[in-house]
């Protein structure tokens, strides 16, 4: 595949991600003593073993994400007339607000995959609407989201197509120090990569991702410039400058260097890993087992835990290390 | 249109430096207790520290 054919195939569909044809897990995983063909035939097996497995797993009721990003928006919003009248203490305002930016990639996440409410499904604005106002605090627009991640997905690890890999570190510290240079004014992070993906792209949900992207920083800025000067700078500091910036460190280290370190491997069983987080799952926002999540993208950010269990015995048959969970 | 935004965000950190930092950096010192040196006012010493803060970015491509 041509470095243009790989940019200009790509779109908004999600569903072959997730494929269901057995074939696609035919990279060799473990060495038998036999010769290929039967090597092939456990590898299918165990292929259609795993589909089983994660079927189960998939869908379920999932109100409760626009329920959250419903309910974080209408807090985080909250916190400007509270601190600017003086009700809550900034610090306690800034905690809330970075839990609500960083929490927010979560309900978006599963918009992204059209998970809450697929296309054509009844009620699909739920989908929509849900990544729409779940990234504002962080200030990224569900277009740009979307279809970054999407291709996020089909390019994982690619040094040049992965609007992600620019979160590569060589350990925590690095990539915190990365992430830090990739923000500023010149900056080449991720922010800069998902700029430079949507221009390469050039179709019109990518050029229409282009002009939301400059629409929410205008209104970002303009809201700083005018709140700092009608004397309210240092609750728009702790409510969004600030947590914005703490939220995206936050996803770009738990969420993207820490499951994808050493971002070497670009194979199905090897673009994400198996790890024990030093805060847990939950404040890792389950990034112990983003390999499933890899491989089964449909399974639902609560149920990819439940779903590693079952198909731990299954992964490392076929070679992957399991070893940390 | 895309032109003139494309300008207007080329010189993003200086108009931040203005805009946003200096207020910030008053509004922090008011909030803290303290006066501006020099006999300046807060909102004065500001402008020259986040203009000047902002010129740096601006040129250097990075705040620190």
């Amino acid at each position: 595949m041509s470095g243009g054919d790989t940019v200009r195939d790509f779109d908004l569909d999600t569903t072959d991600l997730d494929p269901r044809d057995p074939a696609a897990g035919q990279r060799p995983a473990i060495a038998l003593a036999a010769d290929d063909t039967l090597d092939g035939y456990t590898r299918a097996d165990l292929r259609r073993e795993e589909l089983e497995i994660a079927r189960r797993f998939e869908n379920g009721p999932l109100w409760f994400y626009p329920a959250w990003a419903v309910t974080a928006l209408v807090v985080w919003i909250a916190l400007f007339p509270l601190t600017m009248s003086g009700h809550l203490n900034l610090f306690v305002a800034c905690m809330i607000a970075s839990f609500i930016a960083a929490g927010g990639f979560v309900t978006g996440h599963e918009a992204y995959h059209d998970n809450m409410v697929r296309a054509g499904g009844k009620h699909r604005w739920l989908n929509d609407f849900t990544g729409t106002i779940s990234c504002i605090p962080i200030l990224l627009p569900y277009s740009v989201g979307k279809l970054t991640h999407i291709r996020h997905h089909r390019f994982v690890n690619h040094p040049d197509h992965d609007p992600d890999y620019q979160d590569w570190g060589h350990n925590f510290w690095h990539a915190a120090w990365r992430s830090w240079l990739g923000r500023q004014p010149r900056g080449q992070g991720s922010l800069a990569a998902y700029r430079r993906t949507l221009q390469d792209m050039d179709t019109p949900a990518a050029r229409k991702a282009l002009r939301e992207g400059a629409i929410f920083q205008m209104v970002y800025l303009g809201t700083l410039f005018t709140m700092a000067w009608s004397g309210y700078a240092l609750e728009a500091a702790m409510v969004w400058w600030i947590p914005r910036h703490i939220g995206l460190w936050f996803i770009r280290l738990s969420l993207s260097w820490a499951p994808h370190h050493p971002r070497k491997d670009q194979s199905r069983y090897g673009n994400a890993r198996i790890m024990k987080s030093p805060v847990g799952n939950f404040l890792a926002m389950g990034m112990e087992v983003h390999m499933v999540h890899h491989l089964y993208p449909k399974i639902p950010h609560h149920r990819t835990k439940p779903a590693y269990w079952a198909l731990k015995p299954v992964l490392e048959k076929r070679g992957v290390d399991c070893s940390a969970l | 249109m895309q032109g003139a935004l494309t300008r207007l965000f080329s010189v993003m950190p200086l108009i931040f430096g203005f805009g946003f930092v200096a207020p910030l950096i008053a509004q922090g010192m008011a909030a803290a207790g303290w006066d501006a040196p020099f006999g300046l006012e807060r909102i004065v010493f500001g402008l020259i520290v986040g203009g000047t803060w902002g010129l740096y970015a601006q040129v250097r491509g990075r705040w620190l």
